[in-house]
């Protein structure tokens, strides 16, 4: 090994996390070169140095500094975390209201309204509601297909109720069959019917699509039993966005006085 | 026909169904988790596991920019930028990262967009404002000859390029190796090794050079 070649090692020499495998005929032209013994030695002599330097310590601003901007930064991902919330379930709130507002108006108008003009013309939308409002159609031809199977068709009020007592024996009801159960929870014109549909509904209580059909339904119920089971449904499955409309309904005198002791206990649990 | 009279009792304690609901906030002790698992932590929206991360990493961090820019004040704005950045940058952070890596990747930007910014190189030595660090000589009588000894090798380390000061001092944490080295400065490896080293020739020559020019400075 001649001095240049030994001079290329020496990087590695120095570098105390490089393997010394590779080394030792660099180290035995050092032993026997004075003048790489120099250059090795004013190298390392140097790197020692660098490495002798005391460490600077910074002074109490930038701790003070740091957790503030934390704080600040905590702060603000919260709100946006909060905003976002809100806008999501107003979001969801709009559109459910706008899928069953017109189902209120009698069999008649809805017959119209699932017959063709059932899409009013959407305000300005972006993609994603565009698509959502998509797939909430295709949940209301389900709930329209439930409609016309029970008011439409006038079946007996036994029968749709053996309708939705059937979905609750089904282990993995799919997802139009989940809709029927909210549409019927909305439109059927018997207690008994809306009561049993939100009794299967439980089971799918931890879906958001569950519970924001749950919440939108609400205010068109008059009647305090189903009200209250409503309620009850909502509070169990912890659903944090039914508050506002629980204060409103405790805020609201004119309904039930039972309606609005079960909110209020209701707001105390959420 | 069956004519059910009585609707299904509603078994609301009984029904069973599954709420899923957020999982209770684990927090461990935060001194177990490594920086790297902090970090993924602050990614996925615990801001407060970044305190951990400051607490490991703003001394070495400070030092290396109080090395590199040879400015204690701008070494403190650009640290206190870096961990600005962490936050902002956070769901940048990868999954096969290395949180030190790039802590001193985030260093090294900052630093450049600062002096951009300021419109200045850093500055050249000014020995006299090193005079404050504190310094470890066991002996009262060596310690103006390390003082002296140390404001040479800041002085030397003044007159490297930016990047060769930078290479080399990134080569000096024990805790980077040279494929990390690499990444930070967007090179080979084999090339962040011939900087690191041809730096050290360079900052080795100033050194001595330095030395025999002011051998009076004592
Ligand atoms: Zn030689």
């Amino acid at each position: 090994m001649n001095c240049t070649e030994a001079q290329e090692k020496f990087a590695d020499l120095l570098d105390g996390r490089l393997p010394e495998g590779g080394t030792a005929d660099v180290r035995a032209h050092l032993a026997s070169c004075p003048d790489c013994q120099r250059q090795y030695s004013s190298l390392a002599q140097t790197l020692a140095a660098l490495d002798a330097l005391p460490a600077a310590k910074p002074g109490p601003g930038l701790r003070k500094n740091f957790y503030a901007m934390l704080e600040e930064e905590k702060n603000s991902a919260a709100s946006v975390a909060a905003a976002a919330a809100r806008h999501r379930q107003a979001h969801r709130a709009v559109l459910w209201r706008w899928i069953l507002a017109p189902l209120g108006a009698g069999a008649l108008a809805l017959g119209g309204f699932f017959a063709g003009t059932r899409y009013a013309p959407a305000p300005a939308m972006d993609a994603a509601t565009k698509q959502e409002i998509a797939s909430l159609r295709q949940r209301v031809d389900s709930v329209g297909q439930l409609v016309g199977m029970s008011l439409l068709q006038q079946r007996s009020t036994s029968e749709r109720l053996q309708t939705v007592l059937a979905t609750v024996d089904q282990k993995n009801p799919d997802q139009r069959m989940i809709s029927n159960l909210i549409g019927a929870l909305a439109l059927d014109p018997s207690t008994n019917v809306r009561l049993s549909a939100l009794d299967a509904l439980y089971p799918h209580a931890d879906q958001a699509f569950v519970r924001s059909g749950v919440l939108a339904t609400l205010p068109r119920e008059q009647n305090p039993l189903v009200q209250v089971a409503m309620i009850d449904f909502l509070v169990a499955a912890r659903d944090r966005e039914a508050v506002p409309e629980l204060e409103k309904i405790v805020r609201n005198e004119t309904i039930d006085r039972v309606v609005r002791d079960a909110a209020r206990r209701g707001l105390a649990q959420l | 026909m069956p004519v059910i009279t009585a609707y299904p009792e509603i078994r609301v304690d009984s029904t069973p169904f599954v709420v899923k609901s957020a999982p209770d906030a684990v927090d461990p002790a935060t001194d177990t988790l490594t920086d790297h698992e902090l970090m993924i932590a602050v990614r996925d929206g615990d801001l407060g596991a970044l305190g951990e991360l400051f607490e490991r990493h703003h001394g070495p961090l400070y030092g290396f920019l109080v090395k590199l820019t040879n400015q204690r004040t701008a070494a403190e704005d650009i640290a206190q930028t870096v961990f600005q950045r962490m936050l902002k940058y956070r769901h940048t952070y990868r999954d096969d990262g290395s949180f030190t890596a790039w802590m001193y990747h985030l260093g090294r930007r900052c630093a450049a967009d600062h002096f951009r910014k300021h419109n200045a190189a850093p500055a050249a030595t000014d020995p006299a404002s090193l005079q404050d660090h504190a310094d470890d000589a066991p002996h009262a009588g060596d310690r103006a000859a390390t003082r002296d000894d140390h404001a040479l090798l800041h002085s030397a380390l003044g007159r490297l390029d930016r990047d060769d000061r930078e290479v080399l001092l990134l080569s000096r944490f024990q805790e980077l190796s040279f494929a990390e080295i690499a990444a930070i400065l967007e090179c080979s490896v084999g090339a962040a090794k011939v900087r690191a080293h041809r730096a050290l020739r360079e900052l080795r020559d100033t050194y001595f050079r330095l030395q025999k020019e002011k051998p009076s400075l004592s």
